[in-house]
């Protein structure tokens, strides 16, 4: 809630949320390192008149004993008659309970010409459903101290709930009125349309969010399945009408497909009986036939450039990203790649940060990621550099790449990120809604509930000629993307002086500029 | 997970139903279990025990914020965050976080006007790792500062300045309106990042300075939370604590009289494209009479789609694109504020409008019972919430201990919210929404560079 009093973090990024999958551990943590010689170090013999100064407790680093194995138990899962499954995390700690509902539909299913469809759709649920209107919805909810939240990504559509035990049955229901039973109402759908239009017009504000969307656009290729942006696109939104809305929610959204993740202070019959009562009849109309399938390849931007550049007039800073294709999220490599990556730009010690912040000063953070997806993934490599400095950081952001796919990583580095996977398993479950918020995520990027523990298993396991081939195929710059949301009067000369001469011009809408 | 033992999660929370329209809050206990001591040195040591994961965090929080900084060096307390980071003989450069994760943890810190707090999160086996280190750089960081060290982290925290308000939408906001709230030589007369010229203008000496003045063990706080042994803990603490020279910090800077009594506009320009109305009182200090009520007020106003502002500017007259109010709480005293987006074609002065007649029939009527305890209930599940996660249970102990001096107060700081009544909420809601004293700080589209035609044949942003 709002009681943050202005913080100024010294990082920007979160890295058990960047680390994006955790897990237990079987091997032993790496050798702890030698000790450094104190430095309040004996007397030498010209001193020797002189009492030896007394030893100070901190000259000696502690010695450290293991760490203890730990692994979040699996969910229990099944599959009610209706075909919607369940994932349940059952815990009493605390009176909470929270819920996702993934029904696994995005942007990645929109229709070409009405990018955002999808989005806009799942806004539009909580408009009023059931015999509530909006107002209600809301009002309700908050009235049972609930927090309630929708969300599109490419790959599905999540709706969120997490709220006091006493009152999880009652908010149940309501958000079941809200997937099974939307109004669609036109009045609604004005309201929220203008809503939306605004939205879009003003995420070119916003530089970090351009540099995602232009290097996503490009990489597979603007227009495709994955390749538009996720809310939509400023132009197209004026051709989305109620009918589509209407019509894309009668052919994506029903029971089929449908996982429910529950996390907390619950049983499974406290689950089946409120299953019963919220969805008991809702058959979803065309749903079933209507499940996208997931990109599988990509098709990229033709012709592909070696550099797109997004004209952000005098900004103090460039926003510089590297993206290449990636592999799907539920490829076995995918674990072992993001191994790869905490060394690379996935923690504070990891080798971009170090360059380009602490050694070089240019950058509040830099970082990397595999991107996890049902169909074919991405990695990318970012920081937002002084625009002095564009042509250096993107030089040593390129160098650090290269490096990567050429040497691999150090026999200290597999020791440390193997140390950070099995830190960021211990974590990523500890809060409720934590967890049935990245249990929801592994069930739309098409994965098992025990993914995280699996993936980590094999982490452990990973060798280093295992994960050098790999960095070797998937980090190497040569065949990826720069993209650069910075002012053109001072990028373009950058560019040009690092000899990258092939340069493209787009718009904050993630397009070719005309 | 590993079975549990009768309450060792340590935290306790009894709920009673009620199954009211709008439910009652509950007869809800909130604990986070701890015991306290001082060592000879005067530094703080509470300890919370929780054994559900092999996990530990050390929290430690130091009396130093932005309003203890000297004349031309704003920006000094964050700056000296990130130097703590950067090593000494024993840790040297880059070693504090190169050990920290090569045993699975992470770290991280805030700097806010009142206050500076680290904090590490580990497998529980790295917990003499974390005391140790914390330990050797509260005895010898100052000593072993050098000009490079403080170089390389001046030129990050520039870059911080840049990306987080600089080059953010809106983000100039928080760099001007302090400074519109108080008046001159106030020590909340700055934002907590500084000026770029402060920045530079820091020196090696300075960092000693503040070092010595402000980083002693009596004007810290540590916290242990997580799956530890208390006793073996304890003598660990003693061991790298304990030989820390006692020293008093020196008194606060002191502070003038904000109150504004008059109405100050200012507009902004920045590279946006829907215009910003911010608008901004002084109220009362975090923990002090009024500050729940207005907590209350906040969510009243903003909070869901029928909250009062959210209502009238967004879902009904279609003026506003987001309305979002904020009771900001400082140790010296809050700054209640409102920020609303215009929708494009409404004229801020529409805006403002709407928003005055719209507190003004609030203070006319006051605001029902259901909408209070629709507010207080958010604020219960948001502490149950909070009480989960163990890094949360440390800041939580530790932000009461020092604002309060009673790490122990997490279920009366809830009953602060339990007993605001709606004659209480209004009071206080009429005491600081006073139209005539209140800064009005405008945010604008900048106007575009005038572009001779086909002089840009890659074409460009808009």
């Amino acid at each position: 809630m709002k009681r943050a009093p202005l913080p100024t973090r010294r990082r920007h990024f979160g890295f058990a949320a960047l680390a994006l999958a955790l897990t237990a551990c079987s091997a032993a943590p790496p050798e702890a390192e030698t000790p450094k010689t104190p430095t309040t170090a004996a007397p030498s013999a010209t001193m020797a008149k002189a009492p030896p100064a007394p030893a100070s407790p901190l000259d000696t680093r502690p010695a450290l004993s293991t760490a203890k194995d730990f692994a979040p138990p699996p969910p229990e899962v099944w599959k009610t008659e209706q075909g919607i499954t369940v994932w349940l995390v059952a815990r009493k700690t605390l009176p909470i309970v929270s819920a996702t509902w993934m029904v696994p539909v995005g942007s990645s299913a929109d229709p070409p010409e009405l990018p955002g469809l999808a989005h806009i759709t799942a806004d539009l649920l909580d408009e009023g459903a059931g015999s509530r209107g909006a107002l209600q919805i809301s009002t309700d909810l908050m009235d049972l101290g609930a927090s309630f939240g929708i969300s599109t990504r490419a790959d599905g559509t999540s709706l969120s709930l997490v709220v006091l035990k006493k009152n999880f049955g009652e908010a149940f229901g309501i958000v079941a009125d809200v997937l099974a039973r939307p109004k669609l109402d036109g009045t609604e759908w004005k309201r929220l349309q203008d809503l939306w239009k605004n939205r879009l017009a003003k995420r070119g504000d916003d530089p970090e969010a351009v540099a995602s969307l232009v290097a996503t656009a490009a990489i597979y290729g603007p227009g495709t399945a994955y390749g538009h942006p996720t809310e939509g696109q400023t132009q197209a939104s004026k051709k989305v009408n109620l009918a589509a809305v209407k019509d894309f929610y009668a052919s994506h959204f029903g029971p089929e497909g449908l996982v429910l993740v529950v996390a907390g202070d619950i049983t499974r019959a406290d689950v089946d009986a409120l299953l019963k009562k919220g969805f008991d009849g809702w058959k979803g109309g065309k749903a079933k036939s209507k499940l996208t399938p997931a990109p599988t390849s990509f098709a990229p931007a033709s012709p592909l450039p070696r550099a797109i550049l997004v004209d952000r007039e005098d900004a103090p800073q460039a926003v510089v990203l590297v993206a290449k294709p990636g592999v799907t999220g539920s490829d076995p490599r995918l674990p072992l790649l993001q191994l790869v990556n905490t060394a690379l730009g996935g923690s504070f010690t990891s080798r971009l940060n170090q360059n380009l912040r602490e050694d070089h000063g240019w950058t509040y953070g830099a970082r990397s990621a595999f991107s996890e997806r049902r169909g074919q993934g991405l990695f990318s490599a970012r920081a937002a550099v002084e625009t002095s400095v564009t042509g250096p950081a993107l030089g040593e952001m390129l160098k650090e790449l290269d490096l990567m796919a050429k040497k691999g990583l150090s026999a200290d580095e597999l020791g440390k990120v193997r140390a950070q996977d099995r830190g960021d398993l211990v974590q990523t479950y500890e809060a409720v809604e934590d967890a049935s918020e990245r249990l929801a995520y592994l069930a739309m990027a098409g994965r098992s509930p025990t993914w995280d523990v699996e993936a980590s298993r094999a982490r452990q396991a990973a060798t280093l000629a295992q994960l050098n081939a790999l960095a070797a195929e998937y980090v190497d710059p040569k065949g990826g993307v720069i993209v650069v949301v910075g002012p053109k009067e001072d990028v373009l000369p950058a560019l040009q002086k690092a000899g990258i001469t092939d340069v493209a011009m787009w718009t904050e809408e993630g397009e070719p500029a005309k | 997970m590993p079975k549990k033992k009768t309450a060792a999660l340590g935290v306790a929370l009894a709920a009673v139903a009620t199954s009211a329209t709008v439910p009652a809050l509950a007869d809800a206990k909130l604990e986070i279990p701890f015991v306290r001591h001082t060592l000879d040195n005067g530094m703080t040591v509470i300890l919370h025990e929780d054994h559900t994961l092999p996990l530990v965090t050390v929290n430690i929080a130091y009396k130093v914020g932005s309003r203890f900084e000297r004349q031309k060096r704003t920006g000094f307390a964050h700056l000296f965050e990130h130097l703590m980071f950067m090593g000494t003989k024993r840790v040297p450069t880059k070693m504090f976080d190169a050990w920290m994760e090569a045993e699975g943890g992470w770290n991280n810190a805030w700097t806010s006007e009142d206050r500076t707090t680290y904090y590490d999160v580990a497998p529980a086996h790295a917990l003499p790792l974390l005391l140790w280190m914390e330990a050797d750089r509260l005895s010898t960081l100052g000593t072993d500062m050098t000009l490079a060290k403080l170089d390389a982290q001046r030129d990050v925290v520039r870059n911080e300045r840049r990306q987080t308000s600089e080059n953010e939408p809106y983000g100039k906001v928080e760099l001007r309106l302090p400074e519109l709230m108080y008046p001159e030589g106030h020590p909340y007369h700055h934002p907590v990042i500084g000026s770029h010229a402060d920045l530079e203008a820091g020196t090696v000496d300075d960092v000693k300075g503040f070092f010595s003045d402000w980083y002693t063990p009596e004007n810290a706080s540590l916290v242990i939370a997580g799956d530890f042994d208390a006793s073996a803990t304890k003598a660990t603490i003693a061991q790298y604590f304990g030989g820390i020279p006692k020293k008093t910090p020196p008194a606060a800077p002191p502070a003038s009289d904000p109150r504004i009594g008059r109405v100050v506009r200012e507009t902004l320009e920045d590279a946006v494209e829907l215009s910003k109305l911010v608008i901004g009182w002084h109220s009362p200090k975090h923990f002090g009479a009024g500050d729940a009520e207005l907590d209350l007020l906040a969510e009243v106003l903003t909070n869901g789609k029928a909250s009062r502002l959210y209502k009238t500017l967004v879902y009904d007259k279609k003026l506003a694109q987001e309305v979002t109010a904020m009771q900001h709480s400082g140790d010296l005293s809050s700054q209640f504020v409102i920020e609303a987006l215009a929708r494009p074609g409404v004229s801020l002065d529409a805006l403002e409008a709407a928003i005055d007649a719209e507190l003004a029939k609030l203070l006319k009527e006051g605001v029902t019972d259901q909408e209070l305890r629709r507010a207080q209930n958010q604020y219960e599940t948001a502490f149950v919430l909070r009480l989960q996660s163990l890094h949360e249970r440390a800041s939580m102990l530790n932000a009461y201990q020092t604002a309060l001096g009673d790490p122990g107060y997490v279920e009366e700081d809830l009953n602060r919210y339990r007993r605001v009544s709606g004659p209480g909420l209004l009071a206080q809601a009429k005491s600081t929404l006073d139209f005539g004293s209140r800064v009005i700080l405008r945010v604008v589209p900048k106007p575009e560079k005038a572009e001779p035609a086909g002089k840009d044949p890659l074409g460009g942003r808009k």
